[in-house]
């Protein structure tokens, strides 16, 4: 179960202010979060690696944060910041696909994360592009083999996945 | 229990030190100073035009440059919040207060066709000394969101060129005593167009983390 919105906020409020022990509290706290919210949106074996550059950047733009205002769509936005650019990395095809691992996600976290989910922003681009992305960044597959699996030409693919993700990047806080 | 990233919050959290939150608040002041030392420095250089400020100007003088004051005002406020991202904040106001603006050189331009011997001098002068008078906002206004988190830096980008192009011709502005619609839509809207394609396409690169 992970801390509450109101909780999180204080916790944030307080490591703003220098709190050690909150900040050690939120970060756990986020990290869990980010578990869940990056699940089946990479493979399994990169979810760490991307948990934790959300974390060192949440550190790093600490001050950005608003504690007027709620933090995990602040939380999301730089969740998804940090999910577009690692998708712009991924050029070459990994060995491990991504299998049917799914994060145990208590019901009411599912709601707030589903909120701010990854699926969302796929909903809000062209399906050739969505398809692009997921069967080549996340899925793993390469050029040639999406394009087989797709029925598009490679070509297509390429222009499909780097169309896709201009607008994903254009779209990380509106797509709500 | 050995969490997975226990290490790094444990780092993370020994390097912590206290941050002063980004206040909106803040960057609005900032922005203001800036413009105003803007004018100051339009007032020393160039001088005011005294029709102008003492409400003798004819109407379309305060109509487009209260427009364009507006679109400055929305796309720094868009600025602001892009500097604090959040899931569900939606930037419209500057694209709908540009396409307002827009309408200004196109009547301009139809303004030349229906009647060419009006003209629209000094041209090129007032669209340098607009562009030029808006680098210090432009300044303030990249400090912000270097400070903040842009999670969209072409937005980001494009919003800063426009807020600093349309204040810098506002304030610039008010040194031109060339009040026709001919003249301002076009040459007193340019630097907006000019700063907001640099601002596109220059400040992404500052923007990166």
């Amino acid at each position: 179960m992970i801390a509450d919105e109101a909780t999180l906020r204080r916790l944030m409020a307080a490591s703003q202010r220098g709190d050690r022990t909150a900040y050690t509290v939120l970060l756990t706290e986020a990290s869990r979060w980010l578990g869940r919210f990056f699940a089946r949106k990479v493979p399994p074996f990169q979810i760490d690696d991307l948990v934790q550059d959300v974390l060192i950047s949440l550190h790093d733009k600490r001050a950005s944060y608003d504690p007027a205002r709620p933090f995990l769509p602040w939380l999301a936005a730089i969740a998804r910041y940090r999910w577009v650019d690692h998708l712009r990395k991924v050029y070459r095809r990994e060995e491990q696909a991504l299998d049917h691992h799914d994060a145990a996600v208590d019901s009411d976290e599912a709601a707030v994360t589903a909120r701010f989910s990854l699926e969302r922003l796929f909903t809000q681009i062209p399906d050739n592009h969505a398809r692009a992305i997921a069967l080549v960044k996340i899925e793993g597959l390469s050029i040639a083999e999406a394009a087989a699996r797709s029925g598009h030409s490679e070509a297509a693919i390429k222009v499909h996945i780097h169309r896709g993700l201009k607008q994903l990047s254009a779209l990380i806080e509106e797509a709500d | 229990m050995n969490f997975p990233h226990q290490d790094l919050i444990a780092a993370l959290s020994g390097n912590l030190q206290p941050v002063r939150p980004l206040r909106r608040a803040e960057g609005a002041a900032l922005v203001a100073a800036a413009f105003a030392a803007t004018v100051l420095l339009v007032w020393q250089v160039l001088g005011l035009w005294h029709d102008g400020l003492t409400g003798q100007a004819p109407p379309i003088f305060y109509l487009v440059n209260g427009l364009v004051l507006v679109l400055g005002l929305a796309a720094s406020a868009s600025v602001l919040a892009l500097a604090s991202p959040r899931v569900g904040q939606r930037h419209d106001g500057p694209r709908w207060a540009m396409l307002m603006v827009g309408v200004l050189p196109l009547v301009a331009v139809l303004a030349l066709l229906v009647q060419p011997h009006h003209h629209a001098a000094p041209l090129l002068h007032c669209t340098a000394n607009g562009v030029l008078a808006g680098l210090l906002t432009g300044a303030a206004l990249l400090v912000w969101l270097r400070r903040g988190a842009p999670v969209s830096p072409r937005r980001a980008g494009l919003h800063l060129g426009v807020a600093a192009g349309a204040l810098g011709t506002v304030a610039a502005g008010l040194a031109c005593p060339l009040a026709v619609l001919e003249h301002l839509g076009l040459w007193h809207v340019a630097p907006v167009a000019i700063t907001g394609l640099a601002g596109a396409l220059l400040v992404p690169r500052l923007l990166r983390w």
